[in-house]
């Protein structure tokens, strides 16, 4: 519990600000909404269908709603998100080796096993209060600007459906974060990793997206399952859902594993 | 009791050897040195009593449990003052003192820690990260006595720290040692070991070379250096003498046996000597001796 607190306090800064950027980036895109709405049919024109899918714009007529531009402005949000989480689990194990303060953490009574649960839990809810903040500005900010006659309930019911979908996507960057960083004595990379991984699944998704033949590529891409486009329209699909948790739980246990095992770097 | 048991262990990173077959005991009370060159393995080993890292071969026990099982109950009972002390530095010493104190889970010492501080002249309004290296050791010291452990493990702990905070520390390691708390101290402060250790274990190249109660070892073994022309390394050799070192026209030799032949036979060659100094043989000397493998080519 003492780890857990200060683990929360260390990172409520780092928290603070990627809240107050999501919402200023998030309201900044959404108030060009209304001019933009009826851009939308020439900008169709200058863009080759694959192009626009991969962008995930395919569907023009959505774009001329609040749902239908949020889906498409958001996925940027959400491959930050992404970034966001996978660099709060990077950090986590890793960065107490690189500064040292492992030193001075492991010298007190308690496990290795402690030390992984105290920062997941952290890591955890701090994601957690993020991702729950965002969505709820983002849903008033969408109320602020949606078109007259749009169903306040729809919205609703689709940024819930969301809220969770991007949850999960948020989660299973975190769990490989976690992962990534039991197997680092160094936070250096971290960063350049967590970067790498959000893109690299993310392009997995448009690979995924765009190729038949590698339809299952999608599967790997966490970004994928959760945009909000997707989610809108076809609502939370199970098998993205399930690969996501599985990913989850595998470097969960993964993390236990090596760290309990590894030699501290002191 | 032995508080500290090391039986034959062992670390290896890759080819290279750090620790090989180290045993080593410490009972209960002692002050305990723990010598050796940088790069002796000193470091290593203390990771592997910490459980930093795995050891390869052998076991570790602390308070008779094998380490890292049951490692949380141990480490109540162990206190430790890193080298380079590196705490969070964002976080205020009074914050870094009261997660330490949350970490044991002690509440009730309210007037220990302010005495700690008090003695250790602690800044606790200051960030971690603003001290200077001889505060940060301090604030370390004071973590590690919170909780008031019966094994205080001190890596260099007077690195940085002024000779009046110096003399507190030892004078209160002392106390600590009286009360039955013991003190595995490692140290490249020769004269600090000497004044206040009771036995030492000397390490190189990753071994153990010799365990010393210090107290027999100053007593017993006198070091004699001879200044001259022709030393007398025969006549020196007869009596029992050991050559330790020998320069241009000085020659140092170590001798445990009977001092009324000692100084018979150099008050036969004192004609022949420039001059003769009998001394006790002192930490440093056993330490040179045993690290510059000098001597004995005559």
């Amino acid at each position: 519990m003492t780890l857990f607190r200060l683990e929360c306090k260390t990172h409520a800064k780092s928290l603070l600000i990627w809240m107050i950027v999501v919402t200023l980036v998030t309201f900044g895109m959404m108030a060009m909404f209304p001019s933009m709405k009826e851009s939308m049919s020439e900008f169709k024109n200058t863009m080759p269908q694959e192009m626009m899918e991969a962008f995930n714009i395919s569907d023009m007529a959505a774009l001329s709603t609040v749902g239908g531009y949020f889906g498409y402005v958001f996925q940027y949000i959400m491959i930050a998100t992404g970034i966001f989480a996978a660099m709060l689990g990077t950090n986590s194990l890793a960065r107490e080796e690189a500064e040292g303060t492992i030193e001075y953490l492991y010298a007190q009574p308690i496990s290795r096993t402690s030390i992984i649960v105290s920062k997941m839990l952290s890591s955890f809810l701090l994601y957690t209060l993020y991702w729950i903040i965002s969505v709820a500005v983002s849903l008033l900010i969408c109320l602020i600007f949606k078109e007259s006659g749009a169903s306040i309930s729809d919205l609703v019911t689709n940024f819930s459906l969301f809220a969770f979908a991007g949850w999960v996507m948020g989660l299973t960057f975190l769990s490989v974060g976690f992962l990534l960083s039991s197997m680092l004595s160094s936070n250096k990379s971290a960063t350049s990793l967590s970067l790498g991984l959000v893109f690299l699944t993310y392009i997995l998704g448009i690979v995924g997206k765009l190729q038949h033949d590698f339809r299952f590529l999608a599967y790997f891409s966490p970004i994928e399952a959760a945009l909000p486009s997707k989610v809108f329209q076809d609502g939370i699909e199970g098998k993205y859902m399930l690969t996501d948790c599985l990913i989850i739980l595998m470097a969960c246990c993964l993390t236990f594993w090596i760290y309990r095992r590894k030699d501290l770097k002191v | 009791m032995p508080i500290i048991e090391l039986d034959h262990i062992s670390k290896f990173f890759g080819k290279f050897t750090a620790v090989k077959d180290l045993s080593l005991t410490v009972d209960k009370g002692e002050f305990f040195g723990f010598i050796g060159p940088n790069g002796a393995g000193k470091s290593t080993t203390m990771n592997m009593i910490l459980s930093f890292i795995k050891y390869d071969g052998g076991t570790v026990k602390l308070f008779g449990q094998e380490m890292p099982a049951g490692n949380v109950a141990v480490k109540k009972r162990i206190g430790y003052v890193p080298s380079d002390v590196r705490f969070y530095p964002q976080l205020r010493v009074q914050d870094l003192i009261r997660y330490t104190m949350d970490f044991h889970r002690v509440k009730e010492n309210k007037k220990e820690v302010d005495e700690l501080c008090e003695l250790f002249q602690v800044d606790r309004k200051k960030k971690f990260g603003d001290l200077s290296l001889g505060n940060k050791k301090k604030v370390a010291i004071v973590c590690a006595m919170i909780h008031q452990p019966e094994l205080l493990i001190l890596d260099e702990p007077t690195n940085g720290l002024d000779p009046l905070m110096h003399a507190r520390l030892f004078r209160l390691m002392k106390e600590k040692q009286e009360q039955g708390v013991t003190i595995f101290l490692s140290s490249h402060n020769l004269k600090e070991v000497e004044d206040y250790c009771s036995k030492i274990a000397f390490i190189k190249n990753g071994k153990l070379i010799g365990v010393e109660d210090l107290t027999k070892m100053n007593k017993k073994v006198k070091v004699v250096t001879l200044k001259g022309r022709n030393l007398p390394f025969k006549q020196m050799e007869a009596i029992g003498a050991t050559c330790i070192s020998r320069k241009e026209q000085e020659g140092r030799f170590l001798y445990e046996e009977d001092l009324t032949q000692l100084f018979t036979t150099l008050k036969e060659l004192s004609n022949e000597l420039e001059d003769i100094t009998v001394s006790n043989r002192d930490l440093e000397e056993q330490f040179m001796s045993m690290y510059e493998n000098k001597g004995v080519e005559q």
